[in-house]
Formats: C-alpha cells, sequence, structure tokens
C-alpha cells in the first residue's frame, strides 16, 4: 500500500501555488475594491488552519493548512498584483473601474498588454543585452 | 490540538518561497530551458514519497516536488521577464541543457 500523504500534500502545495498565480490575478482584474477578496481569503485561510490544529488525521490537517497559509498569501499577493498593474507589469481590465482609473492617469505605466505574453529569447544563444534595463533582481513580479 | 499541520503548512510556504529564489538564479545562470530537469526532479521526490513508511516524511517529501514542478514551470515566465529588464540578464550565452533540441521543440510549460 503505498504512502498518499506525501501526494496529498503534493496535489494541495501545486493547486495552493497554482491559485496564487491564476486566480488571483483573475480576482485582482475582476473586483473593483480588493479589499473584500482580501478579507474573504484571509477568513478562509485562518479557518483552515483552525480546522487543521483539530483534524482527525495528520494529511487533513496538513492539507488544510497548506491551502490555508497560501490563502492568507494570496491575500497580500491581491495588493502585490494590484501594483503589478499600475506599473504595466501585469495587463488592466478595461471593464474594471479602478484598473479604467489607472488607464486614465496621466503618465500612466498601466496597459491592457499582457507583455509576458510572448516567447522567451533562446539562451543559448547568447545576448548584447547585459543587464536589466529597469529592475535588477528587486523586481517582485 | 495538533500543531503538526501548521508545521506543514509553514514548510510549504518556506519551500515556495525558496523556489522563488532557485527560480530566478537558475534562469539567470543556465536559461529556462533547463526546464525539464527540475520538473523530473519534482517528479521523482513525489513519487519517492509513495514508498516511505513515513508520513511525515512522505509529506516533506510531496511538498518539496510539487514546488520543484512548479519551479519548472515558472522558469519560462522569469526568462521573458529578464528578456524585458525587469531582472537582470546574465551577458552572453547561457549552456544548452542536455538534450536541448528535443526541450526547445516540446515548448516550456506555465501556469
Amino acid at each position: 500500500m503505498p504512502q498518499l500523504a506525501g501526494l496529498s500534500m503534493a496535489t494541495a502545495t501545486f493547486l495552493g501555488i497554482w491559485w496564487g498565480h491564476v486566480g488571483v490575478r483573475r480576482l485582482e482584474a475582476r473586483s473593483a475594491d480588493v479589499r473584500p477578496p482580501a478579507l474573504a481569503l484571509i477568513t478562509l485561510g485562518l479557518g483552515l488552519n483552525l480546522y487543521s490544529l483539530f483534524a482527525p488525521s495528520l494529511t487533513v490537517a496538513g492539507v488544510c493548512s497548506i491551502i490555508g497559509i497560501t490563502l492568507l498569501w494570496d491575500a497580500f499577493e491581491l495588493y502585490r498584483q494590484q501594483r503589478r498593474v499600475i506599473k504595466g507589469h501585469a495587463p488592466a481590465n478595461p471593464a474594471n473601474p479602478r484598473h479604467a482609473a489607472y488607464l486614465a492617469t496621466p503618465n500612466s505605466r498601466a496597459t491592457t498588454a499582457d507583455l509576458l505574453k510572448r516567447e522567451p529569447a533562446d539562451p543559448t544563444l547568447g545576448s548584447m543585452q547585459s543587464s536589466g534595463r529597469l529592475g535588477h533582481g528587486t523586481s517582485s513580479d | 490540538m495538533n500543531w503538526a499541520g501548521i508545521a506543514l503548512g509553514l514548510f510549504s510556504f518556506g519551500v515556495i518561497g525558496f523556489g522563488f529564489v532557485w527560480v530566478i538564479r537558475t534562469e539567470y545562470h543556465l536559461g529556462y530551458l533547463w526546464w525539464p530537469y527540475p520538473l523530473l526532479a519534482g517528479i521523482a521526490l513525489i513519487g519517492g514519497s509513495l514508498f516511505v513508511p513515513s508520513i511525515g516524511l512522505s509529506a516533506l517529501l510531496g511538498i518539496a516536488g510539487a514546488s520543484f514542478i512548479w519551479g519548472a514551470t515558472e522558469l519560462k515566465e522569469q526568462a521573458v521577464r529578464a528578456d524585458l529588464g525587469w531582472f537582470r540578464k546574465k551577458p552572453g550565452g547561457k549552456p544548452a541543457p542536455p538534450l536541448a533540441g528535443i526541450i526547445k521543440k516540446i515548448g516550456a510549460p506555465h501556469l
């Protein structure tokens, strides 16, 4: 009989990360105000961690806590995503009034273009570009 | 009260945080074409977790394995960020991974 605890934790970790990337982007893009979804994520995250303290097995406790802690981080990530939209590092949704305001701001860097949707340059060919133009490793994206 | 679940949650959080670091470093030094190797390492760790008798060790292996798989999917996006100038880009060429020709044909996965 295989030990399924690791597979359960792996699934929870991967789904937590997936939601942290894809779900947070979608949620932020559709929310006129990020505070209500952030509050919902915090409540759910705390609830899952509380439940994990009393869960009937280590597997259930681990899965609940992994998801719970990633949801707590996702609440913070909503604000980071908002900052990325303002900086133009993530696409703005013009149908979202908050994003529309970013786009309408004079000299705004916000854009509807998804700059990450492209193929990277072939790293084995080398490049004359030396160091980063903007970030120098300090970007939060 | 059982704190083991919270400990696993915190371990997962730490491993994901470490994942961001190794993804940035790996992309900088080796390039995104190495993505199949952390993917295989992750699959091996999760596969190994099925056969260890200890539930705790199995859990740790599973979490680490999932983090490696995610990291493999993140390398391509990190390479684009470096191309855009949001992160440092290593001057000159990067070493080609073993089986680079096949890897280029497959295309890198991303979330």
